[in-house]
């Protein structure tokens, strides 16, 4: 095999092993305890979803420049921090704290990245949206039901989840990281009341980083973990047709369908198993209740790693307090990984005057390139 | 005259074969995220490399016990037990079979799960069969 013949190869295995690396959380591919500086001037900007990618080259200690991929938020929460696509160009000089890759790779995720000429601070991972200034009514359809949409005329979605997995501990809630991992491992048995192998499984993945996460080869967020998307999810009542569409922002910008118009639920041991399930769903006054069984055991249940089996029902619950919050509560019960049926459950922020956007993961620009 | 057309281009053909199997073993598995011994495992057993039998082991969790059946089909042999430490994700298991004589034969096994995040985990260990002894190799499928 002559070199053209084995770089043709090499190409193809790299492009056949592209979905293998998506969407990996961000503590298995970032070293969260150390932190870098780089300067330098900006090379390329990748602004696609669902991160922005910016290259600068940076010269190292023996002077010798190296070319930095510095991972850093959405295109729409760098849009809502004002850091717009044309906000940065090549050549600018960027100052950048950040986190480094795992490894010796030459990539890192930005905490802070300012432009030098005017010390504009384009980006900040501590800077949090702004929670909404005043308190809106429910809105409501003309027979009184809870819209889970926008108000007739004005467009929005659901964003950002209060807790960044699902656990038990509601009222005391553990320490957990943006990505699931818990501060202490010794808070496990409080997350979930795990069967033994569940726990050793749920510790197993806790200790590996969460490296293994389905999500990292674009397998679709099923379950309760839909709704801890970070680019979000909306509703689409279709109530003529007696269904509710959920549409998410992330992953592959999946859909499911919760039905309403009164149909019994499946039988477990007859539905087709899917990562969505077969959900029927009902209103308890302002609560919609929605039923789900049929899940393939090809998820994670919630960042973090919590295992199930094809046995697993859930009982989620809806409400909405205000304009701009949903309260998700979820019931897991699943006998062969849980010893008894738990709860939990977190609310969602309205993000108003705007739409999910685009976002596939295997497009993201990260495997458009090898450090 | 005209090149054959049915000449294969060996190199090439070579290539495109190497580049299906590097594909193929890159594309998303179906992985099972659940119960780690959850499904169907494949490989062999034998005294040495050389003697080795083939074997196909379907094991299931039903939420207090794992049970499993070996060679399903015909000549099915129903595992009595299993068990599984996820302390250290060690597996041993027992059943009875016939062997050609008629004669009924203890099987006992104990091996070790391996790379348990991946689909194609592992278990490794000592395999018994009457008189027998030697080693097992199983990949979940």
């Amino acid at each position: 095999m002559n070199t053209r013949h084995r770089g043709a190869l090499c190409l193809l295995a790299c492009v056949c092993s592209l979905p293998l690396f998506a969407q990996r959380p961000s503590s298995a591919v970032y070293d969260t305890e150390r932190e870098v500086r780089l300067e330098g001037p900006v090379t390329r900007i990748d602004w696609a979803t669902p991160h922005v990618f910016v290259f600068l080259d940076v010269r190292d200690a023996a002077g010798t420049v190296v070319n930095w991929a510095v991972q850093v938020a959405s295109p729409i929460d760098l849009e809502r921090s004002g850091w717009t696509r044309s906000g940065l160009r090549l050549g600018d000089v960027v100052s950048i704290t950040a986190q480094p890759a795992r490894g010796s790779q030459r990539q890192a995720l930005g905490r802070l990245v300012v432009l030098k000429a005017s010390a504009k601070q384009l980006f900040s991972s501590s800077r949090k949206p702004s929670a909404a200034s005043r308190t809106a009514p429910t809105p409501r359809w003309p027979d009184g039901h809870v819209r889970l949409g926008p108000p007739p005329g004005q467009t929005g979605y659901w964003g950002a989840a209060s807790a960044p997995a699902l656990t038990e501990a509601i009222r005391s809630p553990v320490r957990l990281n943006g990505d699931g991992l818990l501060a202490d491992l010794a808070d496990a048995d409080r997350v979930a009341p795990f069967q033994p192998w569940a726990k050793a499984l749920y510790l197993h993945r806790q200790r590996s980083l969460l490296k293994d996460d389905p999500l990292g080869r674009c397998m679709p967020p099923g379950g309760p973990r839909q709704f801890h998307m970070p680019d979000g999810f909306k509703f689409v009542e279709q109530r003529e047709l007696g269904r509710i569409l959920v549409l998410m922002g992330g992953g592959n910008r999946n859909w499911r369908v919760i039905h309403t118009d009164g149909r019994p639920q499946g039988q477990p041991a007859e539905v087709v198993l899917s990562f969505f399930g077969n959900s029927v769903g009902r209103w308890e006054k302002d609560t919609l209740v929605v039923d789900s069984v049929g899940y393939n055991e090809r998820f994670w249940l919630s960042s973090g790693g919590l295992p199930h089996t094809e046995s697993l029902h859930l009982v989620e619950r809806f409400s909405r307090p205000s304009l701009e919050t949903l309260r998700y509560e979820v019931t897991v019960d699943d006998p062969r990984t849980y010893t008894r049926p738990w709860t939990g459950g977190w609310t969602v922020q309205w993000v108003p005057n705007e739409e999910i956007q685009e976002s596939f993961c295997e497009e993201n620009p990260e495997f458009t390139f090898v450090r | 005259m005209a090149p054959d057309n049915r000449t294969p281009n060996r190199p090439a053909a070579r290539l495109a074969l190497i580049g299906l199997f590097v594909c193929l073993a890159f594309l998303p598995v179906r992985a099972q995220e659940g119960h780690p011994l959850t499904g169907t495992w494949s490989g062999d057993w034998g005294p040495s490399p050389a003697a080795r039998t083939h074997v196909t082991m379907v094991m299931a969790w039903d939420g207090k016990a794992l049970t499993g059946t070996i060679n399903p089909g015909p000549d099915a042999i129903a595992v009595e037990a299993i068990f599984l430490d996820v302390t250290n994700w060690t597996i041993r298991f027992e059943a009875s079979t016939k062997e050609a004589s008629g004669a009924q034969v203890q099987v006992a096994a104990e091996g070790k799960l391996e790379d348990i995040a991946s689909s194609h985990r592992t278990l490794t260990g000592t395999w018994r069969q009457g008189a027998t002894k030697g080693t097992f190799k199983l990949t979940r499928d």
